[in-house]
């Protein structure tokens, strides 16, 4: 009977092929440590977000006037609406840093380089939808930090050449951030998810083009790689039960965390907080935002701080493949750009001093630096290692990739 | 870019609520429903006369376990169902006070430090030397001294008016994040379950992978 069901349905929708294409026959590198699992884990927070956001839409209210109460109104009187809040906010820090984990594991084992460079571009793309879609949402709970989160950084397009000023109303609906805004921040916030949703479509199609790079940096033979399920169908569920543990300990002990005291007390355009701080998944940019002494260089500055990682695949000039795991230089830049990050962050979140803008300089500056200086050191590197002489091991890996090269051309 | 986000203040009228540097003791507050309720009565007594509840009902104090009688008593002529807000207009408020007194349903939710900067502003009331009533945790603050602790100069009376600080911080905590004893609750059930699980997964993947040769 089922037999006949899927040969109905085969007939006219590929899906045994379908199934057999992408998951019990699409091969995977037997290699892969749990440094891949974030992957899956990213599409899993997005199932969550789309999830909890659904039914916290059914409660709230994108009115000024009652945009604050109708968040109170969820936490205190919907059955587990709070349990629904915070879900959705530890969902979106939780959101960050897995994609963050999942940035820093294609960065360190270089995963970016050829053929995959489409991957880290769409990647980029998700990203960049992923920070408007938060931010966006940061103003629902019409909290004093929502609204002035979103009024500073709506004003940064005054930045725009020419047009800011129209270009800040336009984005605002009104002269200041008041209920227009917070009317189409909405609107965006729910619409924002299904273009994410899209763009994950292209970025897995891009994969399973390509196929998932490992810890070697090579593509492995076809003996070295085993169908996606049932084995990392398996490793990234159990994986996916520790992000859980971790996720669940958050929302159900520690929900303050992710949320700024100050955001409880309702917007008013008429006191500002004494200390205006983004989220802490934007503390490194708004860092840098805050580095450079110029309004428009600082914005500047800000949004290339978060392009730049698309050139990547252009500044990297080793031939060497596994990025940091066979590359001594590039890895300790990799662990110093990260400690540099950290060091961005933590300057993000202080109030701004004499002294804490210097060293956001000194750290914008080797954040920068570490780009820019990249195709010099890599090419510099790359030439030291084989003067050296590499072990066998890496070069029959370079000779492979070569001859991978050869072929695909 | 300091001058760029000045400017955006620069907008408004700027005036901040603002809270001095003090170091707070950590203050671990009491979260029975005894405490609570104490809380209440204190509350009721203190500062319902010019501050609102306007997120908590009175219903919601029954479903806490506070008796239907009790619960009479403070609430006068207002239903189960009606807002724990206060009797005072804004405009009286002004006039007396010179502020709107702010609604304290998410007021520990609502200041860094939570129980611990409550209890000590409520405790921080204290004579200068002109004779004059000050608070060293808010020196700016607008607000009376409610608890008259500042003219309490022996340690009985001091001790006193201190439990009742702490009572009225057991409240409002409470009101503030009214659900937390239940998701704690339940927090232990689901962290207990998915550890199980993730055990379960864990054999499934070892399993799964004992069949791949080396």
């Amino acid at each position: 009977m089922t037999n006949k069901i899927i040969k109905w349905i085969d007939y006219r929708f590929p899906l045994s092929s379908l199934i057999k294409h992408e998951l019990t026959g699409y091969p995977v590198p037997r290699n892969l440590s749990y440094w891949w699992n974030f992957g899956f884990l990213a599409l899993f927070v997005l199932i969550l977000q789309v999830a909890t956001g659904l039914f916290l839409a059914m409660h709230y209210k994108p009115d000024a006037a009652i945009a604050f109460d109708s968040i109170q109104h969820i936490m205190r009187e919907v059955n587990y609406g709070w349990l629904l809040r915070y879900m959705h906010s530890t969902g979106a820090s939780a959101f960050f840093l897995v994609i963050y984990i999942h940035m820093a594991r294609t960065l360190y084992y270089g995963s970016y380089r050829a053929p995959r460079e489409l991957m880290w571009w769409t990647g980029q793309g998700l990203l960049l939808l992923l920070m408007a879609t938060a931010f966006m949402g940061y103003l629902l709970p019409w909290g004093q930090m929502s609204f002035w989160g979103a009024t500073v950084i709506t004003n940064l397009f005054r930045a725009t050449p020419f047009i800011g000023d129209e270009v800040v109303v336009w984005l605002r609906g009104d002269y200041a951030v008041g209920d227009d805004t917070l009317t189409r921040f909405f609107a965006l916030h729910y619409l924002f998810p299904f273009l994410i949703i899209g763009a994950v479509v292209v970025h897995l199609v891009a994969l399973h083009t390509v196929k998932s790079s490992n810890p070697s940096g090579i593509d492995l033979a076809d003996k070295d790689n085993i169908p996606f399920h049932p084995y990392y169908t398996s490793k990234d569920f159990f994986g996916m039960g520790i992000f859980l543990i971790a996720y669940f300990i958050v929302v159900f002990f520690f929900p303050h965390s992710v949320l700024e005291p100050a955001n409880n007390i309702p917007a008013n355009p008429m006191i500002t907080p004494d200390h205006i701080v983004p989220e802490w998944y934007f503390l490194p940019f708004y860092a840098i935002l805050r580095s450079v002494p110029n309004a428009v260089g600082g914005v500047v500055a800000m949004g290339l701080s978060v392009i730049i990682f698309a050139f990547m695949p252009f500044l990297d000039r080793s031939r060497i493949p596994g990025g940091g795991r066979y590359r001594p230089v590039y890895r300790i830049m990799f662990f110093i750009f990260m400690l540099d990050i950290l060091l961005l962050g933590y300057i993000g979140y202080v109030p701004a001093t004499d002294q804490t803008i210097t060293i956001g300089q000194v750290a914008t500056l080797y954040y920068f630096l570490s780009f820019l200086l990249l195709p010099f050191i890599s090419k510099a590197e790359d030439m030291w290692l084989f003067r050296r002489g590499l072990p066998s091991n890496i070069l029959a890996l370079i000779a492979s990739e070569e001859e991978e090269k050869r072929i695909r051309r | 870019m300091n001058k760029f986000i000045a400017s955006v203040m620069l907008y408004c009228t700027v005036f901040t609520v603002s809270a001095s540097e003090v170091k707070l003791e950590k203050f671990q507050v009491d979260t029975s429903v005894l405490a609570v309720e104490r809380g209440v009565d204190t509350f009721m007594e203190v500062c319902h006369g010019c501050h609102s509840l306007k997120y908590v009902f009175y219903r919601d104090l029954a479903a806490l376990g506070i008796s239907r009688d009790r619960i009479a008593e403070w609430r006068g002529d207002s239903t189960l169902e009606a807002a724990m807000t206060s009797l005072i207009s804004d405009e009286t408020a002004i006039l007396s006070f010179g502020a709107v007194p702010p609604d304290l349903s998410m007021m520990v939710a609502a200041r860094v430090g939570g129980n611990s900067y409550l209890y000590a502003y409520l405790t921080g009331y204290y004579l200068t030397s002109d004779g004059e009533i000050s608070n060293h945790v808010f020196p700016l603050t607008k607000m009376p001294d409610a608890l008259d602790i500042s003219s309490a100069s022996d340690s009985a009376r001091r001790s006193e008016l201190q439990g009742k600080a702490h009572d009225i911080v057991s409240f409002l905590s409470w009101a503030a994040d009214p659900h937390k004893a239940e998701r704690e609750r339940m927090g232990y059930y689901v962290i207990g379950y998915l550890i199980l699980l993730s055990v379960l997964l864990y054999n499934v993947k070892l399993e799964v992978w004992s069949r791949l040769k080396t």
